[in-house]
């Protein structure tokens, strides 16, 4: 209707290629590009349609307490790894993502200003209730890198983050720029797109080397699927509290199964980014996670 | 090849809207196209209105269609996008993806992106077979010109082919290939029609109603399917419900009695629903009896206005003293009326009253108001847009003011949420006993469905009721309206606004 609606549009690019990956891993790598949790409808829709700062914040206020967690998840990874080869290749990946890649920005406060950028209110990010899929999300990857098998959290980490955030971001990106963010504030997905190619790439040759039998291939998976599948359900939980925003009683008849879906909302907030500090916190301490966590009978297989 | 045909949810993930609460409608256009080649080919549709939001990634990775076709009307336009969009993100470049519709119709250049190769315009059943062969045959996406109806990208360059003929007669359409939606069995209504099918026994109108764009899609020609062919239809349904997809049913008697004809000698026992204008009705009263005898239950007409003024303007070519009688007689059949009435963006609070009261007045069952609006291919289209303050098409749900109000918006909304509760009167004094008495049949066939609806109307009625919610749609969009000086703000709001 518009010219912008005849804007060029370009196909979201597929996960990099790492050079030369063994059969298996390039099977995983195709499983995770063709993930439900890497090409939820939402994303789509963020790309299609019409959704202005203020969705955009309502978006923004659930991602960014997951945003400071993902070197939590390193740090408790790097004390499990086996060998110092490996231990090396995570540390790697981890200074860049306390910020050397982004001047010294750390990624958190490069969030922060894509928030303001969308109008937040100071203390909102802290006071905003969090849906039950963000819990959930950080929960399940507290447990992986600090219960599982180190390839479970490698799997995770590896082709269930740095595989799946470019091709993720790059949906974004192109309606965050349509509605009116710039290069500077829309920075810190920019960057996610540019950055994690690399890190998969690092990831990539790890897991080729540790990935010798079916037994440790099958762990990789197993992490990379487990992450998946809460991250489709974080982009759900979010699409919901879009719709809430402007349309409350939308997502109230879902959750008492008036419109029939199969799968009505649980809950109630579990509680704010305050709260989530504090339950990381004590999870550091040894006590268990406040929000229950799924099993691995709701793994998302992608049949090949 | 394997095909993927799909119907979009027009909205995100739980959000209320008419389909979920009042009328849901398997996707008749898929149907239609698919039995045009499954004989030959591996044909899937999936009802996104019914899935989880995982489903379609699943189906997308795990079938692996060469094809994904997807239906469209203007609210769905950007959720029907983000289809193509998810099957070219999971399948690459190589999946080919095709839209079709009234909105790609009636405006293709706004759906020229990268992720959509091809675009159906008009009718589709011609069109799809030849592009289906001509992929098969493994020739060129980028040679497609021979097709005629299409419209596709060459490198930088877009192509219209040659205009699909619509000479075809429908009864030499292959039958819709309605087992394909065996799954979602059960799950399509109209209000407490709950199991319904859908049948299309005739494709376009002669009337030209300025705010409808049937006629133009059509060209405004009519063809009809023949009474045989529909009863061979219903026959074939196990539902015990059936909604006819006419945009106009009611026209030549004669075709109506042949079905009726047809309806008796084989002893079709279904309760179906219609689409038609009041005067036909008023005109023909003993077949209206004839046509309630042979299972029709509900009559579904655009009462548009209380107004005859705006009545001439809209070109409906329609008289309110029709409306009235048709109700009345309706009702005296034991026929259920769905009434569209609309309110107008310049209505002042008592216009509002008025129309509230004369649709009291009538006594009509499930009386709908909306909103008048210029949807695109329209007339009213191309007088009004210059007035339009969105294109943003999910606002062409005929539930929002797309022009300005002469009301501020808050009052215009506060005034239009409140028809729902206004005209329950209406719907108290037709669905009488005396009503529900004089059809115990129809009365047994609803009744699972009628405790469901009541739940959904409760749903809503939240969603309809709640003048916050029109204006939280607006927010960031369409600009609150208007302060101080209205005349001065107007004109600024809309330069402002239709540019985006
Ligand atoms: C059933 C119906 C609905 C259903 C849902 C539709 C569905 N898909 O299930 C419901 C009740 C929900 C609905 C709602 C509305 N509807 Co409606 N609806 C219809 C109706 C009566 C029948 C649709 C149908 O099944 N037709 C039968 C098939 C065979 O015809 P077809 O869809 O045109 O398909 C053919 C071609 O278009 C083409 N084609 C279509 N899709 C595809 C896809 C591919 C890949 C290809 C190759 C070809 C192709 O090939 C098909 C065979 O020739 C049509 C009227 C009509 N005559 O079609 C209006 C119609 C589609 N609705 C219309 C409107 C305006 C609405 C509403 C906005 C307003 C309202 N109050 O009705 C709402 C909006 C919904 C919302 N989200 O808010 C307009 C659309 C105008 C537009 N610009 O898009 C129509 C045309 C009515 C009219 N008189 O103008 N509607
Ligand atoms: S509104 Fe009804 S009568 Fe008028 S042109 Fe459209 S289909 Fe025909
Ligand atoms: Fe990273």
């Amino acid at each position: 209707m518009s010219a912008i609606l005849a804007e060029k549009d370009l196909i979201p690019q597929s996960t990099p290629d790492a050079p030369l990956l063994p059969t298996w891993l390039s099977e995983l790598r195709d499983e995770v590009s063709a993930h439900p949790g890497v090409n939820h409808l939402l994303l789509s829709r963020l790309r299609t349609g019409r959704y202005t700062k203020g969705d955009y914040k309502v978006f923004g206020l659930q991602h960014y307490p997951m945003v400071g967690t993902f070197t939590r998840y390193m740090e408790l990874l790097l004390l499990r790894a086996p060998s110092s080869e490996q231990k090396l290749w995570l540390a790697k990946v981890l200074v860049d993502e306390y910020g050397e890649g982004s001047d010294g920005d750390d990624h958190a406060k490069l969030y922060l200003r894509y928030l303001n950028s969308m109008g937040l209110v100071s203390g909102e990010e802290e006071t905003t209730p969090l849906c039950s899929a963000v819990w959930e999300f950080i929960g399940i990857h507290l447990r992986i890198c600090s219960e599982e098998p180190f390839l479970v959290g490698l799997g995770a980490l590896g082709p269930g983050h740095e595989w799946a955030i470019p091709k993720m971001f790059n949906q974004i990106i192109p309606g965050l720029e349509r509605a009116g963010m710039g290069y500077e504030e829309r920075m810190y997905f920019d960057l996610h797109t540019e950055q994690d190619i690399e890190h998969a790439n690092w990831m990539s040759q790890a897991l080729a080397q540790l990935g010798q039998d079916e037994e440790a291939r099958a762990l990789v998976r197993r992490g990379a699927l487990l992450s998946l599948g809460a991250r489709f359900r974080f982009w759900t939980g979010v699409e919901r509290c879009v719709v809430a925003r402007r349309q409350p009683h939308s997502v109230d008849a879902v959750r008492r199964g008036i419109l029939g879906s199969r799968r009505p909302d649980r809950e109630e907030s579990p509680g704010n980014r305050r709260d989530l500090r504090t339950a990381i916190q004590d999870h550091w301490a040894g006590k268990s996670w406040p929000v229950p966590l799924p099993s691995d009978s709701t793994l998302i297989e992608v049949s090949q | 090849m394997r095909i993927l045909l799909v119907q979009p949810a027009p909205f995100e993930c739980g959000r209320i809207g008419l389909e979920n609460a009042l009328w849901m409608s398997e996707p008749g256009a898929l149907t239609a196209i698919a039995a045009c080649v499954e004989g030959d080919h591996e044909v899937r549709i999936i009802d996104m209105r019914l899935e989880e939001a995982d489903t379609l990634p699943r189906v997308l990775s795990s079938f692996k269609p060469d094809l994904v076709g997807v239906t469209c009307m203007t609210t769905d336009a950007y959720q029907a996008q983000a289809v193509l969009h998810c099957a070219k993100s999971i399948l690459g470049e190589e999946v080919f993806t095709l839209l079709g519709g009234h909105h790609p119709t009636l405006v293709p250049e706004e759906h020229d992106f990268e992720y959509i190769d091809a675009i159906c315009i008009g009718e589709g059943e011609d069109t799809f077979k030849e592009l289906i062969d001509h992929l098969e045959s493994g020739n060129s996406r980028q040679s497609l010109e021979e097709i005629d109806g299409l419209a596709f990208r060459r490198g930088a360059e877009r192509v219209h082919t040659g205009k699909r003929s619509q000479a075809r007669e429908l009864d030499t359409f292959p039958t819709p290939a309605r087992h394909l939606l065996d799954e979602y069995k059960g799950q399509y209504f109209f209000a407490s029609a709950m199991n319904m099918a859908a049948i299309q026994t005739s494709r376009g109108c002669a009337f030209d109603c300025n705010f409808c764009a049937i006629w133009e899609f059509y060209e405004r020609k009519v063809r009809f399917l023949s009474s045989k062919a529909i009863a061979d239809q219903m026959e074939m349904c196990d539902e015990p419900f059936i909604f006819f997809l006419d945009d106009n049913f009611l026209t030549r008697p004669q075709r109506l009695v042949e079905l009726c004809d047809e309806i008796e000698t084989r002893g079709i026992k279904k309760f179906w629903m219609i689409q038609g204008r009041t005067d036909f009705v008023v005109e023909n009263a003993d077949l209206m009896r004839r046509m309630r005898d042979c299972g029709l239950m509900m009559v579904l007409s655009g009462f548009e206005t209380n107004d005859a003024g705006t009545l001439e303007a809209l070109r409906k070519d329609n008289t309110r003293e029709n409306y009235i009688k048709a109700a009345e007689l309706l009702n005296e059949l034991s026929i259920i009326t769905t009434g569209i009435f609309m309110a107008h963006p310049d209505f002042e609070a008592q216009d509002f009253d008025d129309l509230y009261a004369a649709i009291n007045e009538m006594k009509i069952t499930i009386p709908l108001v909306v909103i008048n609006m210029p949807l695109p291919g329209t007339q009213s289209w191309r007088e009004n847009q210059h007035k339009l303050l969105t294109k943003d098409a999910r606002f062409f749900d005929l539930l929002h003011a797309v022009t300005p109000t002469k009301l501020p918006r808050r009052e215009f909304y506060e005034r239009y949420a409140a028809w729902n509760e206004a005209t329950e009167a209406s719907i108290d004094s037709s669905l009488s006993w005396r009503f529900m008495a004089r059809r115990p049949r129809l009365m047994m066939a609803m009744r699972s469905g009628l405790k469901l609806f009541s739940q959904r109307r409760e749903v809503l009625r939240m969603a309809l009721n709640d003048p916050e919610n029109y204006l939280r749609d607006e927010e960031g969009i369409i600009p609150e309206f208007p302060p101080s000086d209205p005349q001065e703000t107007r004109q600024e709001l809309v330069t402002e606004v239709v540019g985006v």
